[in-house]
């Protein structure tokens, strides 16, 4: 069971950096944060471990989360998907839909067709 | 793309549909220049369309006596302050506490409100708190960050002078400015708009004239004649006057479309040949404006009766429409772009404006006289509307000034009225200068103006009496 959630963990830690990467490059490093920060805070009541969930300069991380995984959060893969939903709905107002279709895609092609 | 419908006369005309969604808009202007309305006028009515705003003021007090203002306006709502709209103040914040903890505070309000508009009243107060132009300048990043990423299109108002607006850091990060002034203008103190800048959309650009009233702003887009060639249909129609010796010299009437100046002295009776055109019109089931700037509905009304034309049953109907304006009150800017929007409006074939040389005289800006006349004659060709410009000739005896300002180009046709000297006595003739299109009488005739209208005599025999 830990082991599963960890790799699911991982594997929406690459598409969040991939995601972070995509926008950072549209809306730079500073609006990108604003933007993880907004869609954190917009889920932290429904999800309180969303708020584990790190950024900065250097990027985004999901470490916190894979080192309190023993706490046993519930609907964590429903978490992610949720945020990343949030987050690309926003950035496709913010950018327009075309280029928000672009991250999309290119995060597809990174995750193997999940989205 | 998704925009914020001002709601204000005329502006989202202009800005082709309405601010872009999310934009930081800069208003700029001098104490007075109406500013602080403009925002207030968008924000209520962008309320009434179930948007909240937060208005961060940055002197506590000006927010009372702001709303107490604000209480003389149509637009103004007080069920909606609290709910809709949200006053707080910034000012302290950053005073007390610093930029940083300013930008905490705005964030903390943002997510509380979840407001669609920020507006900051006033940014340049903001901007002398900063010790200097490196923390401002960052502060002002961040927070046009903050704003875009939480979709709020925000509107920083600034006493900004013409001269700042293309120094200063803020108007690096606006997407939009709007810069408003006012100045002395013939009897008028006239208010004016100018779109500096809008990005991602087109927009009018230009001198606006806007007017604050009960209702709060009215804009009135800058007119100018469009400057790709105008095609339009030519049509091969006539329009008569109902006086068959004039339509006979015409070739028939006056080309359907077609723009005729009628230059002549004072009392040679301009007026009376342009609303004898609109009635004939009337009679054959055409619809007539004529716009003066002379007489009044009730004086046209009047000599129209005179003459033996009863025009009462044609205003009854609305098939005739005379709008006065009184050269008082003639406010061109304002009143060529309602022609202009009544043009548009009603299904008008015949119009008439009289006179010209009134419009002329309430311009300060001989260019902009000429623009507005191109403009409005531009689409009464469009429309096809046959039209008659009446122009008053200062000298009697002379028929070679056709009009002031070279406005004469822009008729198709040209018919002058002057007098003539005869002995010891006057005698009116008419003649046709041009008339395109169609093979004219070049004759000079005499005309009167009797119980029973406008009668065209014989020619002028004696061409020795034209000095």
């Amino acid at each position: 069971m830990g082991e599963v959630t960890k790799d699911v963990i991982v594997r929406y830690e690459t598409l969040l950096k991939e995601m972070w990467s995509e926008s950072a490059k549209y809306l730079g490093i500073l609006s990108t944060n604003l933007l993880v920060e907004r869609v954190i805070w917009e889920l932290s009541q429904e999800y309180p471990a969303i708020q584990l969930l790190k950024y900065g300069p250097e990027g985004i991380s999901c470490t916190q989360i894979l080192t309190s995984v023993e706490k046993g959060f519930n609907d964590l893969e429903e978490m992610f998907m949720k945020f990343i939903t949030r987050y690309v709905s926003i950035l496709a107002k913010l950018l327009g839909h075309e280029r928000a279709e672009e991250i999309r895609k290119k995060i597809i092609t990174e995750f193997g067709g999940a989205f | 793309m998704v925009r914020l419908v001002t709601g204000i006369k005329n502006l989202d005309h202009i800005l082709e549909g309405g601010i872009p969604a999310y934009s930081i808009n800069i208003v700029s202007g001098a104490p007075g220049s109406g500013k602080t309305i403009f925002v207030q006028n968008i924000i209520f009515n962008c309320a009434r369309q179930g948007m909240k705003t937060l208005y961060l003021t940055t002197i506590s007090e000006s927010q009372f006596k702001m709303v107490r203002n604000l209480e003389n306006f149509r637009f103004f709502q007080d069920e909606l302050l609290g709910d809709k709209i949200v006053y707080d103040d910034l000012g302290m914040i950053l005073r007390t506490q610093g930029a940083s903890q300013a930008l905490q505070y705005l964030g903390d309000l943002i997510k509380k409100y979840l407001p669609n508009i920020v507006v900051i009243d006033s940014i340049k107060v903001i901007r002398d708190l900063f010790p200097d132009e490196k923390n401002f300048r960052m502060f002002l990043f961040d927070l046009a960050a903050t704003l875009s990423v939480w979709e709020i299109t925000s509107f920083l108002i600034g006493e900004y002078e013409e001269q700042e607006l293309t120094r200063l850091s803020e108007f690096a990060i606006a997407d939009g400015i709007f810069h408003l002034y006012g100045q002395e203008e013939k009897r008028f103190q006239k208010r004016y708009m100018r779109i500096l800048k809008m990005r991602g959309t087109s927009y009018q650009q230009g001198e606006h004239l806007f007017q604050i009233n009960s209702n709060g702003i009215e804009v009135y887009p800058r007119m100018k004649p469009e400057g790709e060639e105008l095609h339009y249909e030519i049509k091969h129609g006539r329009k008569k006057f109902g006086i068959p010796e004039l339509d006979e010299m015409l070739g028939g009437g006056l080309r359907e479309g077609t723009i005729t100046l009628v230059s002549g002295a004072t009392g040679s009776g301009k007026t009376l040949l342009a609303l004898k055109f609109l009635i004939e019109g009337a009679y054959r089931g055409e619809q007539g404006v004529f716009v003066s700037f002379e007489e009044s509905a009730g004086q046209l009304q009047s000599t129209a009766s005179q003459l033996g034309w009863d025009i009462s049953k044609f205003l009854h109907s609305g098939q005739l429409d005379i709008r006065f304006i009184s050269p008082v009150e003639l406010d061109v800017d304002k009143h060529a772009f309602e022609i202009m929007e009544m043009i548009k409006e009603k299904n008008v074939e015949r119009f008439v404006i009289d006179s010209i040389s009134s419009f002329e005289n309430s311009v300060s800006d001989l260019k902009k006289y000429k623009d507005y006349l191109w403009a409005i004659g531009q689409l009464l060709r469009k429309q096809h509307v046959t039209s008659i410009f009446t122009s008053l000739n200062e000298n009697p005896f002379s028929s070679l000034i056709v009009s002031k300002s070279q406005i004469s180009l822009i008729a198709d046709n040209i018919i002058f009225l002057r007098y003539v000297e005869d002995r010891a006595g006057i005698r009116k003739v008419l003649g046709i200068l041009k008339a395109r299109g169609s093979n004219h009488d070049k004759d000079l005739r005499e005309y009167e103006i009797t119980s029973s209208g406008i009668n065209i005599l014989g020619k002028l025999e004696k061409p020795d009496m034209l000095r």
